[in-house]
C-alpha cells in the first residue's frame, strides 16, 4: 500500500466532505441540528427520554447514515466515470477501498464529538462522566465499519445515485426503528439483536451510565466487531465483482 | 511471466473477440502498433474503437484472443500496464468538487509521482493547453472545452510511454481542436504511443500515422491514410469507408 496514493485518496474524501453541501450536510450537519431539536423538544424524563438516553441514541443514528452517503458517494462516482477512471491509474483496490473506510471511521468519530459536544453544551452530564467519550469513540468507529460496508451493498444494487438514497432506507430504518432513540419494548429488543446498531446503543448507554467495567460492553464490542467486518467485507467483495460496472 | 518487449512494438492484439451477451463489439481484431507511432482507429459509434481501448487499458476483460501492452498480457499484468499508459475517456471523468489544479494533482499522486516533478508537469501541461487561470477553479463551473482539456492533461500527468486518446476533440470548436491537435502532435515528437480513437476523417487523416477502420467490431482496412486513399483510389477516408461498407463513417452518428 503506497502512502502518497492513500493520502490523496483520503485528501479526496475530506474535500468532498467539505464542498458537496449535501455530503457536509448529512454527516456533521445534520447530527448537530438533530442534536439540537431532540435536546430542546423531545427529550422528556417523564417519557424515559432524558438526556442520557437521547445522547447514545442520536451517535448512533448519525452514524447509520454513513449507510447513505457511501452508496451515494460509490453510485454517482460509478456513473460519472470516476471509478473507472481510477481503476486505470496504478492504485489499489486496498488503497481505494483503505482511503475510503478511514474517512468513514474518522467522521464517525467527528460525529460523536459534535454529537457530545453540543449535548454537553445543552446540559448533558453523563452520570459516569464526560471522559466515557474516549471510550465511546472507538466502539462508534467499529460500528461505522458497518455502515460502511451497508453503503456498498446499496451501491452494487443500486443503478443511481437516487436509487442509492431510497435503497439504503432497507438499512437505515430498521436501525432507526430498533436501535437508536425510539424507546423499545421487550418484544422489540428481540428482534433489534439482529441490528449491529443494537450493540452500539447498550454500549454507550452503559459508558454514559458510569458502567465502563460492565462485562457487556466487551461482549458488545466483540458481537460489533465480528459482525462488522462480516458486512464490510461482504460489501467490498459483491461491490468488486458487481459495482463497478 | 511477461517482460517488457525489447522490439518496437508496443501494442499487439492477436484474435481478440468481446462479446456483451449476444452482442459481439470487437470481432477477432488483429492489429500491432509500433512504439512512437500516432495510429488512429476509425470508425462510426459503435464500432468497437472505445470498447478495444477498454480492453487494452485493463477495463474490460476481453472474451477470447490476447492483447499484449509493451509485452504484457492485459488479463495478466493490469498493475504493470497501468504505469506505461494514459487514458484519455470520451467522457470527461473529473471530480467537479476540486479544482483543475486539484484533480490534476490527485492523479498524479495516484500515479506516485516526486512532489517536484509533478509540480513541474501540471504547469508544462496547463501552459501547453491554456488551463493556467481555469485550473484555480472548480471543475463544475468549466466549458466542455476546459473539461475535455483537464480530461486530456489527467491522462497525460504520468508522461505516459502509450497514451489511448478516445475521441480527445468531441464538443470542441474548430479552433480547440487544431490546438489540441498540435498538442497531440508535441506528444509524438516525445516518441510517444498515441492511439487516437476518432470518427472525424479529417482528424485521422491530419494526424495519424496509420490509421484503421473498425467496423461492427472488424477491422476492415489498415495502413497509411495515403495507401488507403491510393488503394482504393478515393480522396479521403470517408470514401474508403463508403466503398468498402456501402455507407458513411457518419450515418452511424
Amino acid at each position: 500500500m503506497k502512502l502518497q496514493s492513500l493520502k490523496a485518496l483520503i485528501k479526496l474524501e475530506f474535500k468532498k466532505l467539505i464542498r458537496q453541501p449535501a455530503i457536509l450536510f448529512l454527516n456533521l450537519l445534520f447530527p448537530a441540528v438533530l442534536t439540537i431539536v431532540f435536546l430542546f423538544a423531545f427529550s422528556d424524563p417523564e417519557l424515559g427520554m432524558d438526556l442520557s438516553f437521547v445522547v447514545p441514541g442520536l451517535i448512533v443514528y448519525a452514524v447509520i447514515f454513513i449507510i447513505m452517503t457511501v452508496a451515494q458517494s460509490f453510485s454517482a462516482e460509478r456513473q460519472e466515470g470516476l471509478l473507472k477512471r481510477l481503476s486505470t491509474t496504478p492504485m489499489t483496490s486496498s488503497e481505494f477501498m483503505g482511503s475510503r473506510i478511514i474517512t468513514q471511521l474518522l467522521i464517525a468519530v467527528i460525529q460523536v464529538i459534535i454529537v457530545v459536544a453540543l449535548a454537553f453544551i445543552l446540559g448533558f452530564r453523563p452520570v459516569g462522566g464526560i471522559e466515557g467519550v474516549f471510550l465511546a469513540l472507538p466502539i462508534t468507529a467499529i460500528f461505522s465499519l458497518s455502515s460502511v460496508g451497508l453503503g456498498l451493498i446499496t451501491a452494487t444494487i443500486s443503478k443511481t445515485p437516487e436509487a442509492a438514497t431510497g435503497i439504503s432506507f432497507i438499512f437505515i430504518l430498521p436501525q432507526m426503528f430498533f436501535g437508536t432513540f425510539i424507546p423499545i419494548t421487550e418484544t422489540t429488543r428481540q428482534i433489534a439483536t439482529f441490528m449491529p446498531s443494537y450493540y452500539l446503543l447498550d454500549s454507550l448507554r452503559l459508558i454514559f451510565e458510569g458502567n465502563w467495567m460492565d462485562q457487556r460492553i466487551f461482549t458488545n464490542l466483540i458481537i460489533l466487531s465480528v459482525v462488522s467486518i462480516v458486512i464490510i467485507i461482504i460489501g467490498i467483495v459483491l461491490f468488486g465483482k458487481y459495482g463497478k460496472k | 511471466m511477461s517482460t517488457e518487449k525489447k522490439d518496437n512494438s508496443a501494442i499487439l492484439i492477436r484474435n481478440l473477440v468481446k462479446k456483451f451477451e449476444d452482442i459481439t463489439a470487437v470481432d477477432e481484431l488483429n492489429l500491432e502498433i509500433k512504439q512512437g507511432e500516432l495510429f488512429g482507429l476509425l470508425g462510426p459509434n459503435g464500432a468497437g474503437k472505445t470498447t478495444t481501448i477498454n480492453i487494452l487499458s485493463g477495463l474490460l476483460e476481453p472474451t477470447k484472443g490476447t492483447g499484449l501492452v509493451r509485452g504484457f498480457d492485459v488479463t495478466k499484468d493490469q498493475q504493470k500496464i497501468k504505469s506505461l499508459i494514459g487514458l484519455c475517456p470520451q467522457k470527461a471523468a473529473v471530480f467537479n468538487f476540486l479544482t483543475g489544479r486539484e484533480n490534476i494533482e490527485l492523479f498524479g499522486n495516484l500515479h506516485s509521482i516526486a512532489k517536484k516533478d509533478l509540480e513541474e508537469r501540471i504547469e508544462i501541461l496547463l501552459e501547453k493547453l491554456e488551463l493556467v487561470e481555469a485550473s484555480k477553479r472548480q471543475a463544475k463551473g468549466y466549458s466542455g472545452g476546459m473539461l475535455r482539456k483537464l480530461n486530456l492533461i489527467i491522462a497525460l500527468i504520468n508522461d505516459p510511454q502509450i497514451a489511448f486518446l478516445d475521441e480527445p476533440t468531441v464538443g470542441l470548436d474548430p479552433r480547440a481542436r487544431r490546438a489540441t491537435w498540435e498538442f497531440i502532435r508535441s506528444l509524438k515528437k516525445k516518441d510517444k504511443t498515441i492511439i487516437l480513437t476518432t470518427h472525424y476523417i479529417e482528424e485521422a487523416e491530419a494526424l495519424s500515422d496509420r490509421v484503421g477502420i473498425i467496423d461492427y467490431g472488424k477491422l476492415i482496412a489498415l495502413g497509411t491514410p495515403k495507401e488507403l486513399m491510393r488503394k482504393y483510389k478515393t480522396k479521403n477516408l470517408e470514401e474508403v469507408f463508403l466503398k468498402i461498407t456501402g455507407r458513411r463513417i457518419l450515418e452511424g452518428i
